[in-house]
């Protein structure tokens, strides 16, 4: 899973800021950016966390992969909201038995659903690229997040990686037998494999508990200690939020 | 003249860089080598709709959370059961699976075994857990539609799967069938609920069911054949489950004891 951020986040500056200020901060934005009704937020906050990928020296194929999902789905919304959606009418063209009409808008509608679907993702990918994911479950436990959806939260992202390896293996033997050589057998192959992960599951849990409690394991797992809150942060936290507000009320 | 020229220059790179903005999102766009249609986006849905499907999701999740705790009580291994549960949803929803009609990939969502397996209400907060982890580090789905994902995935899809399941079993089916149905209609009732949020968040002041109906159609030559890929592999997996591990599926009440002998 070369695309989890702790594979590839570097030392800069936002690694090292409390992750409880980066929670709220994020936050913040996101309620901003889905509440606003123009343009100029969204836009704004997507070259800023844009600025804050490149200067975290993401790579560029990371980079596509996470942004080429929303991309796609916010061009879907503006040809649906730009064909589909609207009163005044912009173009329309005859295609045998269908009639496309193109509305003005429809189309800003589109537009500007777009922009909040990009300005939303850059702020959750930059805090996804600048935090491992124990510092963002410690940031959630002291947000009162209930610990037992925590400790789920990270024994299930400790095991991805575990059994995604032995679905390598599964898979990489079933490929070697043909196992996905055509539509039927690869159905097949595909019910196995993932049959199979289910049964690793719960041996994994078993050998896992076995493990833990011999260890002094009584259902619960100590999270990460919080260090007091630094007040340069803070205060630049809050005097973000409220530049940001600004524009927001603008 | 200087200041034609630059001014010329000036204009020349932002053409330049327009065409490289244009390059880089047709790139994006065409690299999406996987339809993820089941997750809505990151903030596709205006703040009063986003906070609406958390509405309905958190006390769902609260319950779910609330019976680990008390099964996890009894039997300390359940809370660590439950995690690799949703990281084995975490990984099914990542897989892509070809979809011939429509030429691409897309994921089945995973739900309805996880449904079958440990229950509704565990189900939903397993689909929780996965949705987060995509949602902070893949980009699939999103924090502010967290709550309807876990709706349309979570609910929707844990129930349709777990309910149809035990209703062809008590009528009967074999375990193929029931499997079978279990998924297809887990998957398709997941679909379904995603082009209602859809609809309702990005209709504005457009009538709702027009482009519903419009969604739906959309999503038909993905899911409809999806859902049946999805079916197929969650018979399979109950079927191994049942052949390799039947005590598994006793332990998890998906078969009486005398149905595993048999």
């Amino acid at each position: 899973m070369y695309i989890f951020s702790e594979h590839f986040h570097q030392e800069h500056f936002l690694t090292k800021i409390d992750v409880r200020v980066k929670l709220l901060v994020v936050l913040s934005l996101l309620v901003m950016v889905l509440s606003y009704k123009g343009f100029a937020l969204p836009l704004l906050v997507t070259i800023l966390c844009l600025f804050l990928c490149i200067k975290m020296r993401i790579p560029l194929r990371v980079f596509i992969r996470r942004f080429s999902e929303p991309l796609f789905i916010a061009s879907i919304v503006l040809i649906l909201k730009f064909l589909f959606s609207g009163k005044a009418v912009m173009f329309s063209i005859q295609m045998g038995s269908i009639t496309l009409t193109g509305h003005r808008d429809g189309l800003m509608d589109g537009l500007f659903i777009a922009c909040r679907i990009i300005g939303a993702v850059s702020v959750v990918a930059a805090l996804g690229f600048a935090t491992p994911f124990t510092e963002i479950m410690a940031g959630l436990s002291w947000f009162k997040i209930p610990k037992g959806f925590i400790e789920i939260l990270m024994f299930a992202y400790r095991y991805i990686f575990v059994l995604l390896e032995d679905a390598f293996v599964i898979y990489n033997a079933q490929k070697n037998r043909l196992g996905y050589s055509s539509i039927r057998r690869g159905l097949n192959s595909f019910g196995t494999l993932t049959g199979s992960l289910v049964i690793k599951a719960f041996e994994h849990s078993q050998n896992t508990t076995t493990a833990m409690i011999q260890r002094g394991y009584d259902g619960n797992i100590p999270m990460l200690k919080h260090k007091p809150f630094k007040l340069d942060e803070v205060a630049a936290s809050i005097l973000f939020i409220f530049a940001m507000g600004v524009v927001w009320k603008i | 003249m200087k200041i034609q020229k630059s001014s010329r220059t000036g204009r020349g790179k932002i053409q330049k860089y327009g065409i490289y903005f244009l390059l880089f999102t047709v790139y994006c766009l065409l690299s999406t080598d996987s339809a993820h249609a089941m997750h809505i986006s990151e903030g596709i849905l205006p703040f009063n709709w986003a906070a609406f499907w958390f509405a309905i999701a958190i006390p769902f999740v609260a319950y779910g959370l609330w019976r680990v705790k008390v099964l996890s009580k009894s039997d300390l291994s359940f809370k660590p059961l439950v995690g690799l549960m949703a990281a084995v949803v975490f990984i099914i929803s990542c897989m892509p699976i070809p979809v011939p009609t429509a030429g691409t990939c897309s994921h089945p969502a995973g739900t309805g075994i996880s449904g079958i397996l440990v229950g509704p209400t565990i189900s939903i907060l397993v689909t929780a857990v996965a949705l987060l982890i995509q949602a902070l580090f893949l980009a699939h789905g999103g924090l502010s539609t967290w709550g309807a994902d876990i709706v349309s995935m979570g609910v929707m899809g844990s129930f349709a799967g777990y309910l149809t399941f035990r209703g062809l079993r008590a009528l009967k089916a074999n375990l193929w069938i029931a499997g079978f149905m279990a998924g297809l209609f887990a998957d398709w009732a997941t679909y379904l609920t995603t082009s209602v949020e859809l609809a309702s968040g990005i209709r504005g002041d457009s009538p709702f069911m027009p482009l519903f109906w419009k969604i739906l159609i959309a999503f038909i030559p993905t899911q409809l054949p999806l859902g049946i890929l999805e079916g197929a592999m969650t018979a399979g997996m109950v079927v191994l489950l049942y052949k390799k591990r039947p005590d598994l599926l006793v332990k998890m009440k998906v078969l009486k004891p005398e149905e595993a002998i048999s």
